[in-house]
């Protein structure tokens, strides 16, 4: 049987000179022009991946993940002149968003005080050596391409902490297994994404 | 060129921060120390590279043509003034310490414990981490201690050395509930570190010990 996997996506796996990376132009249009019509392009993919992001953790009621929406695509409009595609893939850059929009939203919920918002520790884009930046549009594509392949032990454990925002030790006692073998599938998983990591 | 850190934080410690479920308190610890670790930002940038994928990956849940229109009623809006952290001059402290202090080092209060050391505490808006700078005079001990949970220290300047080895700037430490130890201060300069609770020090020496119900833990 011939499976037929091919979702015709921003960050496919094609060669990245080959590659026609929609979010990555939609983005510079809106930068560059204002362009509406390219921001509701982002809004269809994108809202519904942030719905399903923003439920994911069952953090958040129905209403504060179509509040969540709105907050992170907004943020996408006003910040797209930040964003450059040779330091990162528009899912990436777009998955900070929420991330952080999601951090603070949560920490407004639990009515914390305080001055720092999740962005405060977002990295300065920098201009570093070229080979790194190389290095990160070349791994970029193939954690992508990796993560198909994760066992899905340790594909659960990664999705658990990264879309459902839930600590190590969460998930841990989401699942019934003690902290190391969840310490152990997240170690086994970045080896596999062959995300270099020496400590 | 400033020396690179040699100890970072562990890859646990990296992904909770990427992902962002890391606590305020920790969260800005880590940041302090990546903010002048090349190595460790290109490990958020390529972590950050999963959550893309699997944001990537989810199964879409529908959103209404409501939800479109009023995003771009008000694309039109000022954005929100944002924070940005003014250029640093390498070597020069991590941007979200400066701005937890809000001034110098001799602008904080301290408390002093004994001779050689000082604390003065932060506010970071963490309830349940306590964010404090340690002082330790060139030389000095910090007397010997216990960590009922667990605790972040990052090396701001000079350096200081326990039974495990010696830590200079920068460097990024992380220990558990149990672990016993007296740091000292390098004899060369006086150590300043941040160091993140999650439970009050418990100090052993009997000099000391009298004042261990006194030392509460100070999140806020």
């Amino acid at each position: 049987m011939l499976a037929v996997n091919c979702r015709v996506d921003g960050d496919a796996g094609a060669p990245s000179s080959a590659r026609k990376d929609e979010w990555s132009e939609c983005l510079g249009r809106i930068a560059q022009d204002q362009d509406r019509a390219a921001f509701t392009r982002l809004f269809r993919h994108f809202a519904p991946l942030m719905k399903a992001f923003a439920l994911s953790g069952s953090k958040f009621s129905a209403i504060h993940a179509d509040e969540l929406v709105q907050e992170v695509m907004l943020k996408v409009w006003q910040k797209a002149g930040a964003f450059d595609p040779e330091k990162a893939a528009a899912n990436t850059w777009i998955y900070t968003i929420a991330r952080n929009c999601r951090t603070d939203m949560y920490r407004r919920l639990q009515k914390f005080d305080t001055a720092i918002s999740a962005e405060d520790f977002d990295l300065e884009e920098e201009s570093e050596e070229a080979f790194v930046v190389l290095h990160q549009h070349r791994n970029r594509h193939r954690v992508r391409e990796l993560m198909q392949d994760l066992p899905p032990d340790q594909a659960q454990v990664v999705a658990k902490v990264y879309m459902e925002g839930k600590s190590h030790s969460e998930v841990a006692s989401e699942l019934d297994l003690p902290l190391g073998t969840v310490k152990s599938r997240v170690r086994l998983a970045i080896q596999k994404l062959q995300i270099q990591f020496e400590r | 060129m400033s020396q690179m850190p040699r100890l970072h934080p562990d890859l646990d410690i990296m992904m909770e921060y990427s992902a962002g479920t890391l606590p305020l308190a920790q969260s800005a610890c880590v940041f302090a120390h990546i903010e002048n670790c090349a190595q460790c930002r290109q490990l958020v940038a390529e972590l950050s590279d999963v959550g893309g994928a699997l944001l990537a990956g989810l199964d879409p849940v529908p959103v209404g043509d409501s939800q479109l229109d009023a995003v771009l009623a008000r694309l039109d809006e000022e954005p929100p003034l944002q924070y940005s952290a003014p250029a640093r001059a390498p070597d020069s402290l991590p941007a979200v310490l400066q701005r937890l202090m809000r001034g110098d080092f001799s602008d904080l209060s301290w408390k002093s414990i004994g001779k050689s050391l000082r604390i003065s505490y932060l506010s970071t808006g963490d309830t349940q981490h306590e964010f404090a700078l340690y002082h330790i005079k060139a030389g000095g001990r910090v007397p010997e201690h216990d960590h009922c949970g667990s605790e972040m220290t990052l090396v701001l300047e000079g350096g200081f050395s326990d039974a495990e080895g010696s830590y200079h700037k920068g460097d990024f430490i992380f220990r558990r509930p149990g672990d016993v130890h007296s740091p000292t201060a390098l004899q060369s300069e006086d150590c300043i570190c941040v160091a993140v609770l999650d439970a009050p020090l418990k100090f052993m020496g009997w000099k000391f010990r009298w004042m261990n119900p006194f030392f509460k833990l100070r999140a806020s």
